[in-house]
């Protein structure tokens, strides 16, 4: 075996994809090839390495990690707050949908309708007798098949 | 089965029972997995701290989410889909330099002097090789994403490949290619600390 097909199977051996006898034959040439050697045992080490190093990471924080369900219940009891509050988003929402549909009515109210728009220029006023001390009621009365305006002019 | 849940009962179960309204369920859930989501989150972010704020936030993630959870495939597949994303979104976010230095504390006087050509296998050893360890988070740090997510699944958590290819959401031979991609850079890190 020559060191490029050894540097193959020193892959494939860390991918655990090398089959057994491949392994015995590179073995064989590990053992009298020094650079291949350094090279299997560097990849081979990778892992453990790398398990060592979150091992000390995990030792760092491992208080903190025994108080986790603290911490996620904690962070649970939180979120639910968030959630039942409304957002901000839904608090302002009604604020440009009112503006549009205001538009909207100004725009398109007099179309799609022979009806001219209504403007009272005279009122054929007639004030309610209410019972109350605080407010005049008045209906605007335009005609037929026009709508009855009712005005609540709260008294001074 | 999962291994983690011989001689206890079915992750499934313990979904249900939190779906039901049963925190405590949730609370066994999370013990099983968080050694090992915070592995994987440290792993990926190099910083124990951002490493704990990752696991609580994807508990919490996994929590609300879990009515969506399909019953009969991995929980923890599903969980470190979420995990994994948080990990990568905090490592983008943060503007990442410090170093978290080693606890020499840790350091045990019976551990082994390092052998001229071995590598450290233990904790222990890799404290008394800092600048290997040092060497290796350099290297890490400088692998893509997710890279760097495929390296620590695989050789951290022991994940089998079409595992990794579930959470990342990407092939099996997008995995293999990352993962010798990675392996090999960390490798290369390695050998020049030793030589060098």
């Amino acid at each position: 075996m020559d060191c490029r097909a050894a540097l193959e199977k020193i892959d494939r051996k860390a991918d655990g994809l090398l089959p057994r006898e491949a392994e015995v034959e590179l073995s064989a040439h590990l053992d009298g090839c020094p650079a291949c050697a350094a090279e299997d045992a560097a990849i081979s080490a990778t892992g453990d390495v790398l398990r060592a190093l979150t091992g000390i990471r995990a030792r760092e924080k491992s208080p903190a990690l025994d108080a986790m369900w603290t911490r996620v219940r904690a962070g649970i009891g939180e979120s639910r707050e968030e959630l039942r509050r409304p957002s901000w988003v839904a608090r302002w929402a009604w604020i440009p949908a009112a503006v549009a549909l205001a538009v909207l009515a100004l725009l398109f109210y007099p179309a799609g309708t022979d009806r001219s728009p209504f403007h009272p220029s005279t009122f054929d006023v007639a004030v309610e007798d209410v019972e109350s001390e605080v407010a005049t009621v008045a209906l605007v009365d335009k005609g037929e098949g026009l709508p009855r305006v009712i005005w609540i002019i709260e008294d001074a | 089965m999962n291994e983690r849940e011989k001689g206890g009962v079915p992750d499934d179960a313990l979904i249900r029972a939190t779906l039901a309204g049963d925190d405590g369920a949730f609370a066994e859930l999370m013990e099983r997995y968080k050694g090992r989501a915070f592995a994987v989150a440290v792993g990926i972010v190099g910083n124990g701290d951002d490493a704990l704020d990752i696991v609580q936030d994807s508990f919490i993630k996994a929590y609300y989410k879990l009515k969506e959870f399909r019953f009969g495939s991995n929980f923890y597949t599903w969980f470190y889909r979420l995990l994994v994303n948080q990990a990568i979104d905090r490592w983008r976010k943060s503007a990442r330099s410090a170093e978290v230095p080693f606890d020499e504390s840790w350091l045990s006087e019976d551990a082994s002097p390092p052998d001229a050509f071995a590598y450290p296998r233990t904790p222990e050893d890799l404290l008394r090789d800092r600048e290997l360890g040092d060497a290796l988070q350099r290297a890490l740090d400088a692998l893509p994403e997710y890279h760097r997510a495929v390296i620590v699944l695989r050789e951290v958590d022991g994940m089998a490949y079409d595992e990794i290819a579930k959470v990342l959401g990407c092939s099996v031979g997008t995995v293999m290619s990352r993962l010798h991609y990675a392996r090999a850079k960390l490798k290369e890190s390695l050998k020049a600390h030793r030589e060098g």
